[in-house]
């Protein structure tokens, strides 16, 4: 759905939907049909939140982790887009790496936590590693299967008027496979972005995932947990619309909209 | 055939090739033992899981199991939800605009960052587990369900309602049937879902699944174990997908176009 079929009054009542739920709950939890303690109403959890957590805890915690998915992300997608468009290219790569991407790729990247941590220790690497998998992992695929579904025409037409090589590839190939490569990469910033919260519950000292964690072995808090988890899944909503924006304007370029 | 026959033959022998490599490397001191441990001691890793087990006693088939049915639950549970509210919502667009940032939202939320939440309300025993993993199913379930519903082929139901059909026999006769493969797709991803996320939920607080395996043999150096969990988590993954994408074609023939289906 692009967003121009969007009407006002769908809008209108998109927003009357989420408003009645939000004064359900606060509701629910002002009159005691749910405890408090256990489930504070929105309200509820942000005067906690305000009381508990400063902007600049708060600001540390969500810059670890952007930093984390946005570097993990970038260099795992890099790796997939360039590994995926050569063994789609060369066919000699491509025997070679095929087999291993496919024999991997069932795994998923959470399962690599462990052999992350006996890799590259508790710290920061081994975090970067397991958000580069979740990135990797769905591009590589995607590019590869994008440039094995070219049309074979239009590589003909392409070496009709005089490209071969690397300008072939560049000029005809890759803007070809662009839409599939597309995919690929939204499927990866979801799958970086969940790998990243969980990585941050169980192996992390800093970042978003940490915060929320730390506040239930400390006792703290339930208001802080629901307000953290909230604003994880503001960060994912907002960072995959962007992406979305800005993949649908770079493959526009050449398939339209 | 001849030519996958080939393709075939040649995965193997790279793997082949691939782990003779990571054997002498490591024969050679070339990579330590613990951090790769050669195929041959993954090979007397997995004889030893399957045999004794790994705490001792747990198999890695008890593993398996405790991790299958973990999945099962919070599956069926979602499913059994998410079927008929969005066969509702799917069928009255108010209801569908209404509710569909919620959805939108709630279906973005981490599923592993409810962690913490819901070992606050349940424990840190089985049940958070089925939830966390109904969770996750029940939102990719329920927006396959709904978009499958509301982005039937106009042509279709203006077509029936031309032969007279209207109503629930409308809705029965052809919404249904064509929305089913956008279904099935989606009961396929939330069990992907399921599986992704019950590895990160048995990481935290307990002994017994594929996670706490991978995750256990590791504190106590165990990497050659870690490896033979991770093998078995993907061929698991492997075996439930490939195996629902031929159920999917079994039972719904009509379905011949579904990549343009799935998103």
């Amino acid at each position: 759905m692009s967003a121009s079929t969007i009407r006002s009054n769908d809008i209108a009542l998109g927003v009357i939907g989420t408003l009645a739920v939000i004064m359900l709950w606060e509701a629910a939890v002002r009159t005691g049909v749910i405890d408090r303690g256990i489930f504070p109403s929105p309200s509820l959890a942000i005067a906690a939140a305000t009381e508990r957590l400063t902007a600049r805890q708060l600001g540390e915690n969500l810059s670890w982790s952007l930093a984390r998915v946005f570097s993990g992300f970038l260099l795992g997608a890099l790796a997939g887009v360039v590994v995926g468009i050569l063994a789609g290219w060369y066919r000699r790569f491509g025997v070679v790496v095929s087999p291993l991407v496919e024999l991997l790729r069932p795994i998923p990247p959470l399962a690599w936590i462990p052999l992350a941590i006996i890799w590259f220790g508790l710290g920061e690497p081994s975090k970067f590693f397991i958000i580069f998998l979740g990135a990797f992992f769905p591009v590589v695929t995607a590019a590869y299967q994008g440039m094995r579904g070219i049309d074979p025409m239009l590589l003909r037409a392409g070496q009709t008027m005089g490209l071969s090589g690397v300008p072939l590839l560049l000029r005809v190939a890759i803007p070809a496979a662009a839409p599939d490569l597309a995919t690929g990469l939204r499927i990866g910033w979801g799958l970086s972005f969940g790998v990243l919260v969980a990585a941050e519950l169980i192996a992390a000292d800093r970042g978003l995932g940490y915060m929320i964690i730390n506040e239930r072995n400390t006792g703290g808090s339930v208001g802080v947990i629901i307000v953290g988890i909230l604003l994880i899944g503001a960060l994912n909503l907002l960072t995959d619309a962007a992406i979305g924006v800005a993949i649908r304007h770079w493959v526009g370029r050449w398939h339209g909209s | 055939m001849s030519a996958r026959l080939a393709r075939a033959a040649s995965s193997l022998a790279v793997i082949a090739v691939l782990l003779a490599a990571w054997e002498l490397a490591v024969g050679y001191g070339l990579l330590k033992a613990y951090q790769f441990p050669p195929p041959s001691k993954i090979a007397r890793g997995f004889a030893e899981l399957s045999l004794t087990g790994f705490p001792t006693g747990v198999s890695l088939w008890a593993h398996t199991g405790v991790t299958i049915w973990r999945v099962l639950q919070g599956y069926v549970a979602a499913i059994l939800l998410a079927v008929p509210l969005g066969l509702l919502i799917g069928a009255l667009p108010v209801l569908d605009k209404l509710s569909a940032p919620l959805i939108v939202f709630c279906r973005s939320v981490a599923t592993l960052s409810l962690l913490p939440l819901v070992i606050v309300w349940f424990g840190a025993g089985e049940l958070t587990k089925v939830v966390l993993i109904g969770y996750g199913c029940f939102w990719t379930m329920l927006s396959n369900v709904i978009a499958g519903v509301r982005y039937v082929d106009p042509v279709l139901v203006r077509a029936a309602r031309s032969f007279g059909l209207q109503g629930p026999e409308l809705y029965r006769e052809v919404v249904l049937p064509a929305a089913l493969p956008r279904i099935f797709a989606g009961a396929r991803m939330a069990l992907g879902v399921g599986f992704m996320v019950i590895v990160g939920a048995e990481m935290i607080g307990t002994i017994q699944g594929l996670g706490a395996l991978i995750m256990e043999a590791r504190t106590f150096y165990r990497s050659e174990i870690t490896i033979v969990g991770m093998l078995v988590i993907g061929l698991l993954g492997f075996l439930i997908s490939s195996g629902l994408a031929g159920l999917e074609r079994l039972l719904m023939p009509w379905a011949s176009n579904l990549d343009q289906v799935r998103r």
